[in-house]
Parts: C-alpha cells; structure tokens; sequence
C-alpha cells in the first residue's frame, strides 16, 4: 500500500487527502473568497440599493 | 500518529490532514455553539425585542424631502425656539427630521408611549443622527429616505449631536427633541435649552 | 530549473536560512517606509489626544479635523500595508529558501506606491483633502488626493500579485518540500483578503476620482460606503491574518511553539479567507440601504464562522507556545510554562500583550458592537475607536513591534538599540493603549461622538449636559494617548537607531545572553532529541481531555466567560432604550 518505510512521506505514490490539496491550492481559495465577497456582500448589496423603491413621503 | 513536532516556520511534509486531539475537538465545538448563540441573537430581537434599526427603506430627492419636511413643521408647529419651529406632531404620524449643515430641523415635540413613523434624511452630505444622551444612532444618508417607527419610553429635553463629520461646522450641530410625558412635562421651552454663549474656542 | 547565481542570495550565519539579497532589500525599504507613516501617524496622535481631552483642547478646530485625516491614512493605511508588503516579501522568499518573482518590478511598485502616498500626503496637509480618511461624498477632496490612493492600492496590489508568483514559483522549484509552512499560509490569507480589499478600492476610487475631476456627474453615497467598507474593513482584516501569521512566528522565534495540528490551524485561516470580509457590513448596521437580512448574514461573517477562526487561533497560538514549552522541560504544573517564560525579551512580551488585549479587548467589544440592534447605541460614538484600536494597535501594530525586535538583528542585521528601553516598550505602548482605549469606550457608552472636535458645545445652539463622569474619560484619552505615543516614538527611536547608527551583528554567540539581541537568538529554542515521543504522551488519551495543554484551556475558558458577560450585558442595556423599528 505505502510507500517503503524509509521513503521521505512526501515521495509516497498515495496523494494527500482531497482536502490538503484543496487548502494547498492558494489560488483556489482566492478565487473562492472573492466569489463570497462579490456575491455575498457586494452584489447582495447592490442589489437592494437598486431595487429600493422611491419614497412617497406619506 | 501525530505530525512531527514542527513550529509555524517550518515547511509541513506528508499528510498533516490529521484529526484534531480531543482537547481542541471540544473547544472548536463549543466556539461553533457560541457562534451559533451570537448568530441567533440577531433574528431572536427582531421577533422578540424592541430595539431594530429596520425600517422603512427609500430612495428620495433631498430637496423633495427637505420640502416635505419644511410642509410637516408648517402643518404641526406649535412654537419657536433659537429660529427653529417646534413642532408636535399627532400619535401615529409620519414625523420628518432632515440634517443639513449645520442643523437637525425641525425641533420635534413628541409624547412619552406614543409610536410615530420619523423619517430621516440629509440635505446635503452624510450626518450622524445621535439622540443624546441615551445613545440612539443612526447614519444620515443625503438620497435615502430612513423609516423608523419610534416609541419614546421616557419624557425630556433631549438633544440630537451630529456624530458624523460634515465638514467643519460639525461640531456646531446640534438639534433638539422634546418629549412630554402626559403631565405636558417638559414644556417646550423650559430654561434648560438656553443658548450657550460661548468663546471662540 | 535554472540555478540561482550564487550572488543572489546570502546565507544567514544564525539561522543557516538561504536569503534573496533583492528580497532582503525590499524587506528592508518597505519596514522603514512604514516606520516614518508609523512617525506622521503617532505625532498626529498625540495632537489629537490631546485636543479630545477637553481641558487641554490644544488644536483649533480645522487641524484637528485636518490631522484626524491624516491620522487614519498614516496608520491604517501607509504604516500597516507597508509593513505587510515587508511582510509578504519575507513570508514568501526568506522562510521558503525561495527567490522573489521579478524583484526590479517590486522596485517599481514600490515606487508606485511612494508616489501616492507622497501625493496623499500634500492632499491632506495643505488642507485639500479635509474629508476624513473615509471622503465619503458629497463631501468632495482635490482630484490628487483620490489619484494618490489609487497609485498606492494599485502599487500594493501588485506586490501581492508578485507574492502568489513568489510562493507558486517556490512550489515548482522545491525550495521547500510539503506544504508552506503555517506562517507563510497566514501571509497567503492575508495577501489573499488584500486582493479582495483593493478591487473593492478601485472600485470606489475610480469613479469617485472622475467624480472629483467634474467628469461624471455625482457617486451615490450609500454605494460609496458599501463599497468603500469593503476596501475600509477588509483592510483591518488583512491586519488581523498578517498579526495571527506574526503570532505565530514569534511564538515560534521566543518559545519554540509547535503547531498543535495543521489542519485545524488552517481550517481558521481558510475561514478567513472565506467570510471575513463579509463583516465590512458592520459599518452599515444603521444605514438606510440596506435589508436586516443583509445585514445580519453579512456583520455575522456568515453566521460567525470568522469568529469561530479566531478563536480557534485565540486557542492554538497561546496552546502552540503552552506546548513548545512543555516540550522542552518547563512541565511545573498548570501555569508554569507562562511563568517561565521569557518575558524580558520583547518579541515574547509584545507577543503575549497583542494576544490579550486584541482578544479580550478588542475582539469582544468588535464582535458586540457589530451586532446589528447594539450597534444603535454604538455607531459613531467613541466606543469605535476604543473598540479598534484595541485591535488594529494593541493588537496587530504591538506584533509588528514584536516582529521588528527579531527583525533588526536578523534581516537588517543590527543591535536592538537602548535595550533597556526596548525590553519596557512594549509595556509602555500596550498600558497607555489600554488607558486610551477604556477612556474611549466608557466616554462612547455615555454618548460622546467619534470625530468631534468640541463636546462642551460651545459654539452650538442648544447646550448639552455632559455627565462629569466624561471628563475623566476624556483625561484618559489624553494620558493614554501621551502615554502610548511615547511608546510608539520609543520603538520608532531605537528602529531608526538601530537601522542606521546601530552596531552590527556579525555571528550570535550561543549561550549567553546579549544586549541587543532577544533571547531567542542567543538561546534558540531547542527540542530535545526525543521530542515526538514527549509529543505523543502528552496527547495520550490517559491524560484526559485538557491534553497537553491544560493552561491554555483554562485561559480561554476565562475568554469565553468574559465574552458571555459583556455581550448579554451589552443586549440587556439595549432593552432599556426607546423602541424603534
């Protein structure tokens, strides 16, 4: 299964878990954290500023 | 078994996707529980508490507000102070306050357990509305129309400070509400809202 | 793989590390850069505090508000984002043996950013820019000041854009094998907030230039501050993951910390990336733009999950040096470690001081105070600045300190200058912060207004009673604020003593202790040979749940139990106002 016993761990032929791989990905989680921001926040944002509907000023 | 011992400077060989020690398993869960109190707080007060600032939200013309509010001082105005109209609006109303550099106009006279709908804009740039000294804050925005159903809880002669920079008057700008309990105490204008001659400093 | 001329690069004579001369040298400009804005900020500060305390009321009325600007853009922007760019430098070539990508174009946009700062600066000095750091329109600054910011964030972006370059060309080079080491991930989170913040920061900054310019017609000014906090508070958060990465290499650097466990380390900084910016709602809490929904997912980092990291990091870091330390043989029961531990080197002290006061002062006022109903009794009284300089100065600014006493031996390669002085600092800055910082959030809780030149009202139409009880608040900005400017002026005078009048340092003799070398140098931490198999036993299941680190577990259980207290207090204050909404 493994890699002989004296082999250094990272030339094992097994590749790290998907998550090790996914938070070693640095550029991913770039983009996933400016997809949240721009969604979540910013396009959310725009969103109810636009649509606000004018005041009748009852 | 556990990675090699290694501090936060060193390079992290092999698989370190490891499971955490029981110690800090519990303390992950009871941080997630308290997030999860803090994030419950928030919708809970709408349900239940008496303190929110949503309101009722609009887009407006400053002048077109300004005008508006100018229309309500005229129609409810029961006095003058310092040139400022005082004006006691009927339980229920749409009530209009509008900051401009450097002043909150009108004086508002309102009564103690009553609910009126006050609205809030800016003429011209940001203000800060700050009901002082019981600490009511809200942002001025010149183009929106801020809805707030209000229910004063306690009777005084209260001041509104501008707690937002507006340019260098800012400090000059202070307005004043008045809130009557059902004796008509406070009066309007009680010696407490005398002018303050002050120097140059 | 081309081999690097050997010229490139030196090799430390204390820590064996291979160092890119270049790199060192972009390091180096962009620390004493910073030092200078940390100079304007600090000698803006004392003025300020020493106009808020209204006995003294020093300045007139349009310098204050004048250098409050100035203030702002000196150390939330220029000092702290110029200390990060040495930091990104560092994280990215000295700790991977790796090379920096294109170091002639980190000359460049350092040069770029020089320029806008420099432009900035005259905008705001001559009284061109008299709109806060904020410039929230309609209030309206001179075209060269909007100009400036840009020409900085651009510069600032694309340092970090050659970070990700320098640590992906690391990768492919092996200068390292396995993951990046846990400092420099927190580096990559904050380089990665720092590309959210400035987009965001080009997205306001442009159009409100062209606004200035008279070339589009008006900005919205609910857009303008949406869009504007994204930049505004995303940038403290570059802060917060730059100050957790600096935990973590001083705790490293003066105790020997392990990293407890990776995965749970990163997880809270991935968190970070993921939802932290989000929290730049908490500006907007009493705005009229906005839905409750928004605001509440928003201001929550997306149901807290930002706060859960930093807790996490609230428990690893200190967890991390509890165990570094009962590695090495300092096992005298629960606190012993901490007792023992090395307080007069002032890497550690400063260490310890931002870790408790960014957590017990400032992340549990922030996260209170960004609760969407108390923000109402909150937003735009003094209890802001107490919260946050709680945490962007006792917080991020006293690690950057910290760094900076390793710093100057081993990158600039000098004595900490006046030593004596060096080891109190720390403690200087951090008590008048703190004396600064309750005056503010006790004066903020009576209703007194940030950014506020004269609260006797002197020259308004109505009076205002101001409860006497303020007037002590106000002294204690005043005496804090002297106090932590006194601090601050003292790092700055042995940094610019050090850096250019300072005594070299050639080898670090082990053993003993130096003058002018922290302790962590001289007497490196060291693991003993056996050190997995302590490792294992202390994480036996035996040993029950506190584990290995018993100590750490109590103090943040005093953290949360103090964060209950304040927050439900806060929520029960709350109950007593007017009814709105």
């Amino acid at each position: 299964m493994a890699a002989p016993p004296n082999a250094p761990p990272h030339e094992s032929a097994e590749p790290p878990p998907l998550g090790q791989r996914i938070f070693d990905n640095v550029l991913l989680l770039l983009a996933l954290g400016t997809l949240i921001m721009f969604v979540v926040f910013t396009g959310w944002g725009m969103w109810e500023i636009l649509t606000m509907p004018a005041a009748t000023l009852p | 078994m556990l990675t090699k011992v290694h501090t936060g400077l060193d390079p992290v060989p092999g698989v370190w996707w490891k499971p955490a020690h029981k110690a800090e398993k519990v303390w992950v869960a009871i941080a997630f529980g308290w997030c999860m109190v803090l994030f419950a707080m928030m919708p809970l007060w709408h349900w239940k508490g008496g303190q929110n600032p949503s309101g009722v939200r609009r887009r407006v013309e400053p002048k077109a507000f300004y005008a508006r509010t100018l229309a309500f001082a005229n129609q409810y105005k029961v006095g003058e102070d310092r040139g400022l109209p005082i004006v006691a609006p009927p339980p229920g109303a749409d009530i209009y306050l509008v900051g401009l550099t450097f002043q909150w106009y009108p004086i508002l006279r309102l009564e103690r357990g009553k609910e009126y709908m006050l609205h809030l804009s800016s003429l011209d740039v940001n203000h800060g509305f700050s009901l002082y000294p019981l600490n009511v804050n809200f942002q001025v925005v010149p183009g929106y129309d801020y809805g707030l159903r209000v229910t004063p809880t306690a009777a005084g002669d209260f001041r509104i400070l501008c707690n937002e920079f507006c340019g260098i008057g800012h400090h000059t700008m202070v307005g004043r509400v008045i809130v009557v309990d059902e004796a008509g105490q406070p009066v309007a204008d009680n010696e407490a809202a005398r002018i303050r001659r002050g120097g140059a400093r | 793989m081309t081999a690097p001329a050997a010229s490139l690069f030196r090799t430390c004579r204390v820590t064996g590390r291979r160092i890119h001369i270049q790199a060192e040298w972009l390091v180096k400009a962009n620390a004493v850069v910073a030092v200078v804005a940390l100079l304007v900020g600090a000698t803006a500060a004392l003025l300020l505090a020493l106009t808020r305390w209204q006995a003294v009321h020093l300045l007139p009325p349009e310098w204050y508000y004048r250098l409050l600007g100035v203030h702002g853009m000196n150390m939330l922007i220029f000092f702290i984002i110029y200390f990060e760019m040495a930091v990104l430098w560092f994280a990215g070539t000295v700790l991977l043996n790796a090379r920096p990508a294109a170091p002639k174009l980190g000359w460049t946009n350092f040069g770029l950013m020089l320029a806008g700062s420099l432009l900035v600066e005259w905008t705001q000095w001559t009284g061109r820019a008299d709109v806060m750091f904020t410039s929230y329109p309609p209030l309206k600054a001179h075209p060269v000041f909007y100009l400036g910011v840009i020409l900085f964030a651009v510069g600032a972006l694309l340092v970090v854009a050659q970070f990700f370059a320098t640590i992906l060309i690391a990768k492919r080079e092996k200068t390292y094998s396995g993951s990046l080491p846990l400092v420099v991930y927190g580096a990559a989170t904050a380089a990665i907030i720092a590309v959210i913040t400035l987009l965001h920061g080009a997205l306001i900054y442009i159009p409100t230039f062209l606004w200035s310019l008279g070339l589009i017609p008006s900005v919205d000014p609910q857009i303008y501050r949406m869009l504007w906090w994204a930049l505004g508070h995303s940038s403290q958060q570059i802060n917060v993951a730059a100050m957790v990465a600096i935990w973590y290499l001083l705790g490293g650097l003066t105790v020997g910390a392990a990293v407890l466990n990776e995965k749970v380390s990163r997880w809270a900084f991935v968190l970070y990336i993921l939802f932290i910016s989000l929290a730049s709602a908490h500006h907007l809490l009493v705005d009229p733009g906005f839905s409750p929904a928004w605001k509440i997912v928003n201001t929550s980092y997306f149901m807290y999950m930002a706060v859960l990291a930093s807790m996490v990091h609230g428990f690893t870091v200190p967890a991390g040096m509890e165990l570094g330390m009962r590695l090495r043989g300092f096992t005298q029961g629960m606190f012993g470690w901490l007792r023992r531990a090395p307080w007069g080197d002032p890497g550690f002290s400063a260490l310890i001081l931002s870790i408790v006061v960014f957590g017990f002062f400032g992340g549990i006022t922030g996260v209170t105070i960004g609760t969407e109903q108390i923000n109402i009794v909150a937003h735009n009284t003094l209890r802001v600045p107490g919260h946050f300089h709680a945490t962007v100065v006792s917080g991020t600014a006293m690690a950057f300190m910290g760094a900076t006493y390793y710093l100057l031996p081993l990158i600039f390669r000098r004595k900490v200058a006046f030593w004596g002085l060096a080891k109190a600092q720390p403690w200087l800055f951090a008590i008048g912060l703190l004396l600064l910082e309750t005056g503010m959030t006790f004066a903020g809780s009576f209703g007194i207004p940030r950014r506020h030149w004269d609260i006797s009202f002197s020259q308004a139409p109505f009076d205002v009673a101001i409860n006497p009880a303020v007037d002590l608040f106000m002294a204690m900005i005043g005496i804090g604020g002297i106090m932590a400017v006194t601090g601050a002026l003292a790092f700055i005078l042995i940094a610019v003593k050090s850096v250019f009048l300072g005594e070299a340092v050639t080898e670090i003799p082990r053993g003993t202790a130096m003058a002018g070398i922290p302790q962590g140098l001289t007497n490196p931490p060291v693991y003993p040979p056996n050190v997995d198999a302590l490792n294992q036993e202390l994480h036996a299941p035996g040993r029950g749940i506190a584990g290995a680190t018993p100590g750490t577990l109590v103090l943040v259980g005093v953290f949360l139990l103090a964060f209950m207290v304040y927050y439900f207090t806060n929520w029960k204050l709350l109950s007593f106002l007017w009814k709105i909404g």
